[in-house]
C-alpha cells in the first residue's frame, strides 16, 4: 500500500546564479510536491534547469527565493551542520558519473557514509555485506573503482546511496555512462528500490528512461511546463 | 590522503625529518656536553682555585707587584706577575689546604733521533699529586724528593714517537735528561716536571715568580668566603684597592658554571638553527595540504553529499596533516639518533667547543624525543589547519562540479 504523504516540497522556488555582473535565472517560480514512495523523473533538454533542481531537492545548494520543505523541515532554515546530517540521513545520490573515491576500495565506499553517521562498526560492516550482496558485487568488494567495469561501478553507487538506508534516492543521468545492457541492469534495480518503498528521484534527458517512473516533471527554460502522472 | 599521494607526501614528510633530525641530534648532543660539564665539575672538585697575575677582563692593572719585588707607583709600567711574596702571603692563610706553585712553557723533547715539541708544567711536586685532577695509568706521580723525574701525558708515552714511552726510560727535554716516572692516564702532550727542573728549562721564567699558584681549600662550602679572605690579603700585601686589583682568582666552579652556561647558550643557538629547518617541513606540510585541497575538491563534493559535515572534512585533513608530522616526527627522532651517534666521529678531534662537544657524545633523553614528537605533530596540525578551514568551507554543489 503506497503512501501519498509529501516527503519534499518545492514552495516558489527560483534559482539565480551572479556571472559577474550578470545575473543568470536558472529555476524560476517553481512549486512542486513530491510523494513518499513516489518515482519521480525530472526531464527536459539541456540548460531546462534540471541539474540546478537537483541540486536543491539534494540539498547541496540552496534557493534565491522560496522554500524547500525536505519531511517538513525548511532546508533554507538550517546551518550547514544540520543540512548535511539530514542530507546523509534522508537521501542517497547516485552519480552519472558513479563519483567514486578512487583511492578506497569498493567496500569502503559503500561504508563511508555511515561513518559520517556515526554507525557502529559491526554494525555497518554487516550492512555493507548485506548491501553488497543486493547489488551482486559480494566478490568485488576489495577492489578499487578503477579495478571494476563501468556498470559495476555504477552499481556500487547504487549500494552507497542505500547505506544510510535513505527514504529518498536521487539519481543523475544514472545511465548515462552505460551501455543499454547495464543501463536496463540500472534501471530494474532502481525500480526494485521504488517497489521496496524507496521514493526515486531521477534527472534525465533520456524519454525512454522517464518511462520507468510514474511522476513525469518536465522543465524549461528554468519552469515547469507540464507534472504528469502514470497510474500505478 | 598521506598513503595515497606517495612521493609528494614522502617529500613532505622528508622536510621534517630534517627538521627533527637536525633538532634531537643537536639537543642530544647539547645535553651530553651539559652532563659532560657536570661530571667534570664533580671531577675536577669545588674546592680548587687558581691565583694568577694581572686583573680580570672587568679591571684594570693597579700598582701592583713587578718582577723586583715590592709594589709602586710606577709598577704599571712592569710586568705584574705573582711571586713567593705572594705564596708566603697565602701560607699564612687558615683556609687554605695546600698550594701548588707552577710555570708553564713548551719545549722541544728527543728520544732516540726523534725530536716534538711539548707544554712542560713545572709544579710543586709535594703537593701536585694531592691537588691535581689528573689520574696515573702507569708508575707514579711526582714526590717531594724527585728532581730529574717526568710525569708523561698518555699521548706522549703512546703515539708521540714512532716507539711508545715508558716508565724508567729517559727523554731528553731541551739538553737535560729526564726519568720518566709515570704516565697519565689521558691523551695530553704536556709533561709534569718538579718545578725548579722547569726553571732550568723554560729559561725565560725567572725563579720564584709563578705563572699560577693552584689552591685548594680547607671547606668546599666555604668557597666563597675562602675566596674574600684570600683576596682582602692579597690587596693588602701588594698594596692595591680592589677596584685596581692586579691579580685574579679563578675557581673551578665559578668556570665551569660559566662555560657550561655558554654551552648551553651555543645548544639554544644551534637548536634555533634546525628549528628553522623544521619551519620550512611545516611550509612544505601546509604546501602539500593546500595542494591536497585543490586536487580532493570533487572527493570533498562528494563526501559531503553523502553526509560528510565540515567539521568531518576539517578532520580528515588534520588528521592527514598530524599524520605528516607523526611520520616525520617518527622517522626524525630515528634518524636524529643515528646522527648524533655518528656526528661527533665525523666532526673529528676539532678543539674548541665544537671540540667539546664532539668529546661528550650524545645522550638521547626521552623528554627531547616526545618533545620532537609532540612538536612535529603540532606543526603538522598548525600548518594544516588554514587548508583543512578552507577544504571544510566547500560548497558541496560547487565541490561536486570542480574538474
Amino acid at each position: 500500500m503506497r503512501q501519498n504523504s509529501t516527503i519534499l516540497r518545492l514552495q516558489n522556488v527560483s534559482k539565480i546564479y551572479q556571472m559577474g555582473e550578470v545575473e543568470v535565472p536558472a529555476l524560476k517560480n517553481v512549486t512542486v510536491d513530491i510523494n513518499k514512495g513516489d518515482f519521480v523523473a525530472i526531464i527536459g533538454a539541456s540548460g531546462s534547469g534540471k541539474s540546478t533542481m537537483m541540486n536543491l531537492i539534494g540539498c547541496l545548494d540552496l534557493p534565491t527565493e522560496g522554500n524547500i520543505l525536505l519531511k517538513d523541515q525548511n532546508i533554507t532554515r538550517l546551518s550547514e551542520s544540520d543540512l548535511a546530517s539530514l542530507r546523509g540521513k534522508t537521501i542517497g545520490f547516485i552519480f552519472q558519473q558513479y563519483n567514486l573515491i578512487p583511492s578506497i576500495t569498493a567496500f569502503e565506499n559503500v561504508l563511508l557514509p555511515m561513518e559520517f553517521q556515526e554507525i557502529g562498526d559491526n554494525e555497518a560492516n554487516q550492512r555493507v555485506k548485506k548491501i553488497l550482496e543486493i547489488v551482486g558485487l559480494t566478490d568485488k568488494g576489495h577492489h578499487l573503482p578503477t579495478q571494476l567495469s563501468g556498470g559495476q561501478q555504477q552499481r556500487v553507487s547504487i549500494a552507497r546511496s542505500l547505506a544510510t538506508d535513505p527514504e529518498i534516492i536521487l539519481a543523475d543521468e544514472p545511465t548515462g555512462a552505460l551501455d543499454s545492457v547495464t543501463g536496463k541492469q540500472v534501471m530494474e534495480m532502481l525500480t526494485n528500490l521504488w517497489k521496496e518503498g524507496k521514493t526515486i528521484i531521477m534527472v534525465t534527458h533520456d524519454l525512454n528512461l522517464a518511462k520507468y517512473a510514474h511522476t513525469t516533471i518536465e522543465l524549461k527554460d528554468g519552469q515547469i511546463i507540464k507534472i504528469n502522472k502514470r497510474l500505478r | 590522503m598521506v598513503l595515497h599521494a606517495k612521493i609528494r607526501s614522502w617529500l613532505t614528510i622528508l622536510g621534517i625529518v630534517i627538521g627533527v633530525a637536525a633538532v634531537i641530534s643537536i639537543v642530544s648532543m647539547g645535553e651530553a656536553l651539559q652532563q659532560d660539564m657536570t661530571s667534570q665539575l664533580g671531577d675536577l672538585g669545588g674546592d680548587i682555585l687558581t691565583l694568577t697575575a694581572g686583573a680580570s677582563k672587568a679591571q684594570g692593572f693597579g700598582p701592583g707587584r713587578d718582577k723586583s719585588g715590592g709594589g709602586s707607583a710606577t709598577a704599571s709600567e712592569e710586568e705584574v706577575v705573582v711571586d713567593k711574596t705572594d705564596l708566603q702571603v697565602l701560607k699564612g692563610i687558615s683556609d687554605i689546604k695546600l698550594l701548588d706553585t707552577q710555570i708553564k712553557g713548551s719545549a722541544d723533547v728527543y728520544y732516540v733521533a726523534e725530536k716534538g715539541s711539548v707544554n712542560v708544567n713545572g709544579v710543586d711536586p709535594a703537593t701536585w699529586s694531592q691537588i691535581t685532577t689528573s689520574e696515573i695509568a702507569e708508575g707514579r706521580m711526582l714526590g717531594p724528593s724527585d728532581s730529574n723525574v717526568v710525569v708523561v701525558g698518555g699521548k706522549i708515552a703512546n703515539g708521540f714517537f714512532d716507539k711508545n714511552l715508558g716508565v724508567n726510560q729517559l727523554i731528553t727535554i731541551e739538553d737535560k735528561l729526564f726519568r720518566i716516572i709515570g704516565v697519565l692516564d689521558d691523551t695530553s702532550t704536556s709533561i709534569y716536571m718538579p718545578i725548579n727542573a722547569a726553571y732550568e728549562i723554560l729559561e725565560d721564567k725567572e725563579k720564584g715568580v709563578y705563572d699560577s699558584i693552584v689552591i685548594q681549600i680547607k671547606d668546599e662550602d666555604q668557597l666563597e668566603q675562602a675566596i674574600d679572605n684570600i683576596e682582602s690579603k692579597l690587596l693588602i700585601s701588594r698594596h692595591v684597592t680592589s677596584d685596581k686589583k692586579d691579580f685574579t682568582i679563578n675557581s673551578n666552579a665559578q668556570s665551569n658554571e660559566a662555560r657550561a652556561e655558554m654551552m648551553g647558550s651555543m645548544t639554544t643557538f644551534l637548536t634555533a638553527i634546525a628549528a628553522v629547518a623544521l619551519l620550512v617541513g611545516a611550509v612544505g606540510i601546509a604546501n602539500t595540504m593546500f595542494t591536497s585541497v585543490l586536487e580532493k575538491t570533487k572527493e570533498i563534493g562528494i563526501m559531503k553529499a553523502i553526509g560528510a559535515r565540515n567539521n568531518d572534512i576539517m578532520t580528515i585533513f588534520l588528521l592527514n596533516a598530524a599524520l605528516i608530522g607523526l611520520i616525520g616526527g617518527l622517522l626524525g627522532v630515528v634518524f636524529g639518533f643515528m646522527l648524533s651517534g655518528v656526528l661527533p666521529a665525523l666532526m673529528g678531534d676539532s678543539g674548541g667547543i665544537m671540540g667539546r662537544m664532539t668529546s661528550a657524545g650524545s645522550v638521547i633523553s626521552l623528554s627531547s624525543v616526545f618533545l620532537a614528537l609532540g612538536m612535529s605533530v603540532f606543526i603538522g596540525i598548525i600548518s594544516g589547519v588554514v587548508p583543512a578551514y578552507q577544504a571544510s568551507r566547500l560548497k558541496p554543489v560547487d565541490a561536486l562540479r570542480y574538474e
